[in-house]
């Protein structure tokens, strides 16, 4: 397809390919006269520009020249250096040689010709360049003169020998594409000479010796040294021959095509296999010289095309030279000729118009020339693509930093099977090796050691306080602990005090005997109270030092001045005059002793009235602690007392207000904005478990927008939040779309690194952002998981992160696990049809609560929350007790009835989805349980709940506070509710509604303890025994329960309350690498009970298998010691190859190195047990 | 220094040279194509190979193949030297020709689906310096727009911008219908990156952006990442890597940075997913991968020095040979 036009009869010359942009030089041509008759000359040279999408060239520059051209070569001479842009050499008619400068050309300067020289005798006819050396190049002439121009000497060209016989023109010269020092040069009678120039002599002759071809063209193989074609000009032999040196007797190829004499012929270097040749028939071909195939035929002109010429630069591009005045530059990717066309036409026309020599005033009349169609034309590209189209290698990046690449081998390669490689591409390697310990740690539950790990190797200081406050959070007394960070310890203040005092004697309360801790703490207020009482009862006696003096004569002054009034007023029982008399004569210890006697008000007012009247620095301190009124203190206090501020909270603060006031500390350190003090602010939050502001302030202050930054967030967000939930029982849900981002944000750099499984497993689960969903689903099929149709938000565990509307259960293991690739094509499709079946019968009675279940693995299935089609915006958590386990065997879920199956102390046949719930010790107290049915459909229990129990329950619990909106929060059409709609009355059981309570808060900020609190006199049940907890479910919910800081000191019911194995079973599990213990021991304890026969033995049997819980329950809280639990798996091991008497052994090991109280509970159990094993012989 | 593992090695049984291996958006289909004419699909999910289609009806090497998003069903197209786009549909496990577009004159060089936002659009740049914009309407209809001239002598590739609305960088909630602009960009022989826009349902040259010194031998616009910034890589003949990044939300400033001049013609660029790694291809055989460093800098982290996997294959190979 033609695409560009000048209109010139011309020699032509392409700029070097290494030459931007592309350059046509056109050197008025020899023995060819236009329309004009004129005869001056002149070198120009065009641009090809196709930003210009007209056919126009654009003439960048020309000088006008003393003789036409016969020949026109332009060099990379110089190229490489500075902005040169070569030489054109020029062979005139006259014999001269001419060196010109394209940038003098160009810029319009003066001296363009940089060499010139007469040595040849004739028209210099052939002028090629040496590829290997640009300043060497070969011109040939009249005579069989060849002469090898050096352009660094330029006038003293060599010869490659002596003239060839006989003597003839010599119409072409072209040096070997491969080996420098070979030229080869023809002439008409067709006879071809290969010169060495390292012998200066040639070294063979071509000939066909038919005497007919007429040499106008040879050119070398621009791939293979040897092969050379020859293009004949004689219309009686109009051929190329192809020769191969290495059998130059005759021509290897013969391609005969034209039908009259070939002018010129090109070898494309960028594709060896595309030769043109334009010939005297018209015709532009291009040939496969490799093959001898024809593969294109231009759309010419109905004209002579003396000299075509492959563009070096563009590939795709060839100009020829016709003799109708045409310089037509061509591609040979074919397409559309359309509008071009009449711009075409007026060109010529308008040339013509405007160029009247001979100022007849007449156009004349128009030359032969191709006068275009108006239709447009399809011009077709070759017919084989050329190599420069045919990519041959490629890399794409896809999905999960996976990376496909392939190329195709060389030629000589092409047995070779085509392959495509798929690589995964990793980066962040440190990234990923944090955030698999951060995975490893949240599976494990191993945070303990994974803080420490963190603080050891801290990068500076604040990041160590960051991990030390979130290390704290795991350890018992918390807040103790804090207030040992913050500088203050009890025990070394209480040595300052008793020095300070003088005495030897500590105070009550001391030591660090774990278990009186908490009760320290319960009366740690009321310790510094009388602390307190006692040095000012020391000043007290110092300044009263009369009164022991009067014992013995009592005197009562009753006179007029200040004392005698007092005691008057005292006598009439005036204490409020009494005290308004002492505090206005400064006796403030009698005011304030005076107005104890005399009532709380007085009291009140006495020591808001005195504390008005201080002014020192500790009265702002003593006051907020007397009034309780902390809100000052964080208000108030200088940021630089912010340690002191937040002991103080520690120390005193109400758990229902310590996290806010921790946060209104936090907020104010936050503001000032160093980034210092958003640490510090940090710390606060940390206290106070408030993961939204925690997460706010470090973005404030750290970029987090690299995957280190943001791992560095995530760890200690997650590690929060774990702390968090395990003080409070329950999943925590933050809803903070700050997070959330960081989330997202932290899932993609996941994806990107191949982590998959994980990178879904921190994706909110329910977001708005479509993005999110998007990425959730993709993530999901990613996996290999494509052929289920559902969208995986719904049927993976949902993520802990930003999420509110999971079980409880499943949200903390949500968090910790990473499902196994690959559970869910088998698991989802077991539950869907689970969830079309009507509701199985549920036979209560069946069950014996307190014996173990021998096949624990089964019995924390998922929780179904992955059931398709679960509303993501679903508020609602499941029923209690729905644990998950993320490896579970799917084909062992029992789908609907497994929630309650989670209750250690079962004994369930495996298969039977006939689960009752009231042994549960999961289950939250409730003063009636009944069974949930094995048709409560995962997410959809809750309203199936609200709408039955109230009505057909047998025992409708009183309907709470919370529970109406309990089944609000569920939306109609869950995955449970077609199930649900089935079940019949008799089979639905109310839920626990004491548990309900706490599950169907507002998915906003989630703080408040999921368990419910037990009132302080309350004594839990012994673990497991009871399959109806009897806690009263109208139970007033504790005030507290918003906002219950770690550790709080007047708190000690909550510390005990996590000890409760009925809090917990339902909501933790145990962690998976413990899970074997649990499997082992209980499966140890069925098989004992099967062959036990003895009475004695059973009753023994029965009592391990309760007492043995509460192993489980510290499993599942994670305190036990790492030496406790490699003496446990130990002890497990000797079990299952039922090696007793090593298992007693490693007993005896783990009792005599462990803290005793931390063992107590389950280690003679387990002692018992294998006695008993062992004498069974099971 | 990032790790780079070959995880699968899909033996394609092409008979000729293969000019693309794409995978699916999950990244657990492969497709490739090749000289030999043919279209190959291939299930590599876990590390395995298994041929799901073997695509007859191209009549000419097959350049680039592109899947669509999921969400409108498993569709493949691919373009060829025949002049050819075919969209090819996966129903009932059956893979068939959906549709056949033959508007251009030449090697229809490249094909880019449109970002999901945008539907099923198609867009096709040719060597006839035409682009064509294939709208699916629904009832197996088509519409078709088409730049002609957009490319003087060809058009090498073409990409589409991620959907962004103008003016806002923040993602739209579900169901609200955002007022996305489409835009994509071209690379041809004319040296030239082109953006084009569509406006009141006309393509339009949005801008031209000019550096290269040769063909432009393929364009990338990466993905967006949520950042106000727009960033495309262009690869040439010329050897030249540039990326062209726009921080101005009405998307005319264009500014430019040299990523790298290598020594032979780069054929290919591809942006990780997250849009932080440029993937280069070279003449040489050489796979590089880039990394802007915060400091905006591009360096590159990996010679992948042909996938390893190259390596041992041609070991085998030669075992084979002996």
């Amino acid at each position: 397809m033609r695409v560009k036009e000048i209109l010139r009869t011309a020699t032509q010359a392409w700029s070097p390919a290494a030459h931007h942009p592309a350059y046509l030089a056109l050197g008025t041509s020899a023995q060819q006269l236009d329309a004009t008759f004129n005869t001056t000359a002149a070198l120009e040279i065009f641009e090809m520009d196709f930003a210009d999408t007209s056919m126009e060239m654009k003439l960048r520059g020309s000088i006008s020249t003393t003789h036409r051209f016969h020949s026109l070569l332009w060099v990379a001479y110089g190229m490489g250096t500075g902005r040169s842009s070569g030489r054109l050499i020029g062979g005139g008619e006259n014999g001269t040689l001419t060196v010109y400068s394209p940038e003098m050309i160009l810029t319009g300067q003066d001296g363009a010709i940089t060499g010139q020289s007469s040595k040849h005798t004739g028209p210099v006819r052939a002028l090629d360049y040496n590829p290997f050396q640009s300043n060497l190049l070969a011109s040939g002439a009249n005579d069989s003169e060849i002469y090898i121009w050096d352009l660094n000497s330029f006038s003293n060209p060599m010869t490659p020998g002596t003239k060839s016989q006989p003597v003839e023109d010599v119409s072409v010269v072209a040096w070997n594409r491969q080996v420098q020092h070979i030229l080869a040069s023809a002439g008409p009678s067709g006879r071809a000479v290969v010169w060495d120039l390292r012998k200066n002599e040639p070294i063979i002759k071509i000939s066909d010796h038919s005497n007919r071809m007429h040499c106008s063209g040879m050119l070398w193989h621009p791939e293979v040294a040897t092969q050379v074609v020859l293009a004949s000009e004689d219309d009686r032999m109009p051929v190329i021959q192809m020769w191969d040196l290495r059998f130059a007797t005759s021509p290897l190829r013969v391609l005969e095509s034209h039908t009259r004499g070939i002018l010129s012929v090109s070898w494309s270097q960028a594709d060896p296999d595309l030769l043109l040749s334009s010939a005297k028939d018209n015709r532009i071909l291009c040939w496969n010289p490799n093959t001898g195939e024809i593969i294109y035929e231009l759309p010419t002109a109905n004209q002579w095309c003396f000299d075509v010429q492959w563009c070096p630069r563009n590939p795709a591009l060839l100009s020829a030279a016709s003799f109708d005045g045409h310089i037509n530059v061509y591609s040979v990717m074919g397409g559309c000729l359309e509008a071009q066309q009449y711009s075409t036409s007026d060109k010529i026309s308008a040339a013509f118009n405007t160029s009247d020599p001979f100022g007849t005033g007449h156009t004349l009349p128009p030359l032969q020339v191709p006068q275009p169609t108006a239709t447009s034309t399809i011009i077709p590209p070759l017919r084989t693509p050329p190599k420069w189209v045919r990519r041959p290698l490629g890399a794409s990046f896809a999905f999960g930093g996976k990376l496909v690449t392939f190329e195709n081998q060389q030629p000589s390669h092409q047995a070779l099977p085509r392959q495509v490689y798929v690589s995964q591409v990793t980066t962040e390697t440190e990234f990923l090796q944090r955030s698999r310990e951060l995975q490893a740690t949240l599976q494990s539950g191993a945070f303990v050691s994974y803080c420490q790990s963190k603080i050891s190797s801290a990068p500076c200081e604040a990041e160590q306080d960051i991990w030390r406050f979130l290390l704290v959070n795991f350890e018992e007394e918390a807040r103790v602990k804090f207030l040992r960070l913050l500088g203050f310890s009890k025990d070394e203040l209480n040595k300052k005090i008793s020095s300070s005092l003088g005495k030897g004697k500590l105070p009550n309360g001391h030591g660090l005997d774990v278990s009186d801790l908490a009760e320290k703490m319960q009366n740690l207020c009321t310790q510094r109270e009388d602390e307190g009482g006692v040095a000012a009862g020391t000043s007290a006696t110092a300044d009263l030092g009369h009164i022991p003096q009067e014992k013995t004569p009592f005197h009562i002054p009753v006179s007029a001045d200040m004392d005698g009034l007092i005691s008057q007023a005292l006598l009439v029982g005036n204490f409020e005059g009494a005290v308004e008399l002492c505090l206005n004569d400064g006796r403030y210890a009698e005011a304030i002793l005076l107005s104890i006697s005399g009532g709380e008000e007085l009291l009140k007012k006495t020591q808001q009235r005195y504390l008005n009247k201080q002014t020192n620095s500790i009265s702002m301190l003593i006051s907020s602690v007397v009034m309780q009124n902390w809100r000052d203190i964080v208000q108030g206090c200088e940021l630089d007392n912010w340690k002191e501020a937040l002991a103080a909270l520690l120390t005193y603060a109400n758990p229902e207000d310590f996290s806010a006031l921790c946060d209104i500390l936090g907020s104010r350190l936050e503001a000032v904005g160093t980034e210092k003090s958003c640490l510090q602010a940090c710390l606060c939050y940390i206290c106070s478990g408030n993961i939204h502001k925690l997460v706010e302030c470090w973005i404030s202050q750290k970029d987090c927008s690299c995957p280190l930054m943001l791992e560095d967030l995530v760890e200690k967000v997650m590690v929060l939040q774990k702390s968090v939930e395990r003080l409070r029982s329950s999943e925590v849900t933050v809803k903070s779309s700050v997070l959330e981002d960081k989330l997202i944000q932290y899932a993609r750099v996941l994806a990107s690194q191949g982590s998959l499984e994980t990178a879904l497993s921190y994706l909110p689960e329910k977001s708005d952002k479509a993005t999110v969903q998007r990425l959730r689903e993709r993530l999901f099929h990613a996996q290999g998981a494509g052929a289920f149709a559902q969208l995986p938000s719904y049927s993976k565990p949902p993520t802990g992160g930003a999420s509110a509307q999971t079980a409880p259960a499943t949200t903390t293991n949500a968090v910790l696990s990473t499902p196994s690739q690959g559970q869910y094509p088998s698991a989802v499709p077991t539950q869907m049809s689970q969830l079309g079946q009507p509701a199985i019968p549920v036979i209560p009675t069946t069950h014996t609560p307190g014996v173990p279940c021998p096949t624990n693995r089964p019995v924390y299935p998922k929780y179904p929350a992955t059931a398709p089609g679960f509303p993501p915006s679903q508020p609602e958590r499941a029923p209690l007790g729905f644990t998950t386990g993320p490896n579970l065997p799917p084909s062992s879920l029992p789908a609907p009835a497994s929630p309650q199956s989670s209750a250690p102390g079962l004994i369930m046949p495996v298969p039977v989805p006939t689960m009752p719930p009231l042994s549960a010790p999961g289950f939250l107290p409730s003063k009636s349980m009944p069974p949930v049915p094995p048709t409560s459909l995962p997410g959809g229990p809750v309203s199936m709940f609200s709408g039955i129990t109230q009505t057909q329950s047998p025992a409708p619990p009183p309907p709470s506070t919370a529970f109406p909106s309990a089944g609000a929060g569920y939306p109609q059409g869950g995955p449970g509710a077609p199930g649900t709609k089935n079940i019949t009355a008799s089979a639905v059981a109310p839920p626990p509604t004491g548990a309900r309570e706490g599950w169907n808060d507002p998915p906003a900020i989630r703080v408040g303890p999921r368990s419910k609190k037990v009132p302080g006199d309350y004594m839990p049940p012994a673990p497991i025994t009871a399959p109806v907890m009897s806690l009263p479910a109208d139970t007033p919910l504790p005030q507290d329960r918003g906002q219950v800081p770690p550790g709080a000191p007047q708190e000690p019911s909550l510390q005990i309350l996590q000890q409760l194995p009925a809090e917990r079973v339902e909501q933790r599990e145990i962690p998976s690498e413990h899970m074997i213990l649990k499997t082992t021991f209980d499966s140890l304890v069925q098989r004992c009970q099967l062959a036990a026969t003895d009475p004695q033995t059973k009753r023994k049997l029965d009592d391990s298998s309760k007492r043995i819980s509460s192993l489980y329950e510290k499993l599942r809280d994670q305190v036990l010691s790492p030496s406790i639990l490699a003496g446990l798996h130990e002890i497990s091991n000797c079990m299952a190859v039922r090696n007793y008497l090593r298992g007693l052994e490693v007993h005896t090991q783990v009792v005599s190195s462990s803290n005793f109280s931390e063992i107590s509970a389950f280690m003679p159990v387990l002692k018992v047990l294998m006695t008993i094993a062992n004498k069974l012989g099971v | 220094m990032p790790d780079v593992s070959v995880i699968n090695t899909v033996d394609t049984s092409h008979e000729d040279m293969i000019h693309d291996a794409q995978m699916d958006y999950y990244g657990t289909r492969l497709a490739t194509c090749s000289s030999d004419r043919s279209v190959k699909i291939f299930d590599v999910k876990n590390g395995g190979q298994i041929l799901v289609a073997d695509l007859r009806g191209h009549e000419g090497p097959v350049w680039q193949v592109a899947w669509a998003h999921p969400t409108y069903g498993n569709i493949l197209a691919s373009c060829s030297y025949d002049r050819k786009v075919v969209i090819w549909k996966e129903e009932n496990g059956t893979w068939d020709k959906m549709y056949k577009y033959t508007g251009h004159n030449s090697s229809v060089n490249s094909i880019c689906w449109g970002p999901y936002d945008f539907g099923l659009i198609l867009a096709c740049g040719s060597s006839d310096g035409a682009i064509s914009i294939l709208t699916y309407t629904g009832d197996g209809q088509w519409d078709i727009k088409k730049i002609n001239n957009a490319h003087t002598i060809g058009c090498n590739a073409v990409s589409w911008a991620p959907a962004v609305v103008p003016g806002s960088l923040i993602d739209q909630p579900t169901g609200q219908k955002p007022n996305y602009v489409k835009r994509f960009v071209s690379g041809g022989c004319d040296n030239l990156v082109k953006l084009w826009k569509e406006e009141d349902g006309q393509w339009k040259e949005d801008q031209k952006l000019e550096a290269h010194s040769d063909w432009v031998r393929d364009v990338g616009w990466a993905p967006s990442i949520g950042l106000p910034t727009s960033s495309i890589a262009s690869c040439s003949q010329d050897g030249r890597v540039f990326i062209w990044t726009c921080d101005d939300p009405s998307g005319n400033t264009w500014t430019t940075k040299l990523l790298h001049k290598f020594n032979d013609v780069v054929w290919h660029v591809s942006w990780s997913i997250t849009g932080n790694i440029l993937a280069v291809s070279g003449g040489d055989n050489k796979l590089t991968l880039w990394k802007e460093s915060v400091d905006g800098q591009w360096a590159c982290i990996s010679d992948v020095n042909k996938g390893q996997g190259a390596v041992s294959s041609i070991a085998d190979g030669q075992q084979n040979e002996q």
